[in-house]
């Protein structure tokens, strides 16, 4: 298979380490929030093609109902969108854990939902860019949809996603059953410009 | 006889920046390893007086590195240097017998910083 951009190991090594720091800020702030320990994994970079991203996002939430947020960010010439997939089985816990009373109404999931991705996502670019020395800007977050199949995702948003470069995590809460996956994806045009920013590193 | 010095990580880049930020006058082997299974072998045959530890590694992550350098006794001085600067991350590394805990990305500060303190630089 041929990408119009590759990035060779030591860049993709470069990438995963970058995210290895970016995603231990995000965790830090969600464990202080939710009084918790975050499981950290090593997060997957790898160069996909548009139709593989339906595929890296259905292996996200296999089987079960989803809900699903959006964002989109950019800076210096580096353009790209997050994606946070929670399983819906996470609500419940995350409500007790930031001391929610009352009903789980679908608006409250809503607010819970909004809360962690300000977190995940947020702390997770700056985190990147601060380390590339890019001043990320974020859109405002979009819903992509609450209790749904992952497969829905796509169809309801703007899949128009034309992105190269994917950078996956995996958080998971211990003693809890929450878990989310934050998809990094950047666009085609982005890759060249972040590669010669982490071929700087490098040298 | 030098020191040995080893450097535990799965990513090559994160090896580099830790090799990088150590004193250049400092005389130490430094050895390396990508993950904690390669790192626990590598301090069994006597290349890890001193470890500076990832934690977030495949096969076996720094925790279990730590607790098999505990359990088996092992004679070596840990240093972990991650990027989990979660509270309980640097409390359960400390209580596994760490000496000291680096948040990455390291540099030659953080380096010099914690092997004064803790008198591993010697002789400089």
């Amino acid at each position: 298979m041929s990408y119009a951009c590759a990035i060779t190991e030591d860049q993709r090594d470069c990438y995963q380490e970058l995210t290895n720091v970016a995603m231990g800020r995000a965790a830090e702030r969600l464990a202080k929030l939710l009084d918790t320990f975050v499981r950290l994994p090593v997060p997957r970079v790898s160069m996909i093609e548009n139709s593989d991203i339906r595929m890296a996002i259905q292996e996200v939430g296999q089987d079960s109902s989803v809900s699903a947020v959006c964002q989109g960010f950019a800076g210096s010439g580096v353009v790209g969108e997050t994606l946070l997939i929670f399983k819906d089985t996470s609500f419940a816990n995350l409500a007790d854990m930031m001391h929610y009373s009352g009903p789980l109404s679908r608006q409250a999931e809503l607010e819970l939902l909004m809360d962690t991705a300000s977190i995940l996502i947020g702390t997770c670019i700056r985190g990147i860019g601060e380390q590339l020395e890019i001043d990320f800007n974020q859109s405002h977050p979009v819903i992509l949809g609450q209790h749904c199949q992952t497969a829905d995702i796509l169809r309801s948003g703007n899949s128009t996603w034309n992105s190269t470069l994917a950078i996956e995590i995996h958080y998971q809460l211990e003693n809890a059953n929450v878990e989310c996956d934050l998809l990094l994806l950047f666009t085609e045009e982005s890759v060249n410009i972040l590669n010669k920013k982490i071929d700087y590193l490098l040298d | 006889m030098s020191l040995n010095l080893l450097i535990c990580d799965d990513s090559g880049f994160a090896r580099k920046q830790m090799a990088k930020s150590l004193p250049p006058d400092w005389k130490v082997d430094i050895h390396f390893a990508t993950d904690g299974v390669e790192g626990i072998n590598a301090i069994r045959e006597g290349k890890g007086d001193i470890v500076l530890l990832d934690l977030t590694m495949p096969n076996m992550d720094g925790f279990g590195v730590l607790e098999i350098i505990r359990r088996e006794d092992l004679p070596a001085m840990v240093i972990v240097v991650s990027g989990d600067i979660q509270p309980e991350a640097r409390k359960r590394v400390l209580d596994l017998g760490a000496l000291a805990f680096i948040e990455k990305p390291i540099d030659t500060d953080k380096a010099r910083q914690v092997l004064t303190e803790y008198g591993i630089l010697t002789g400089i």
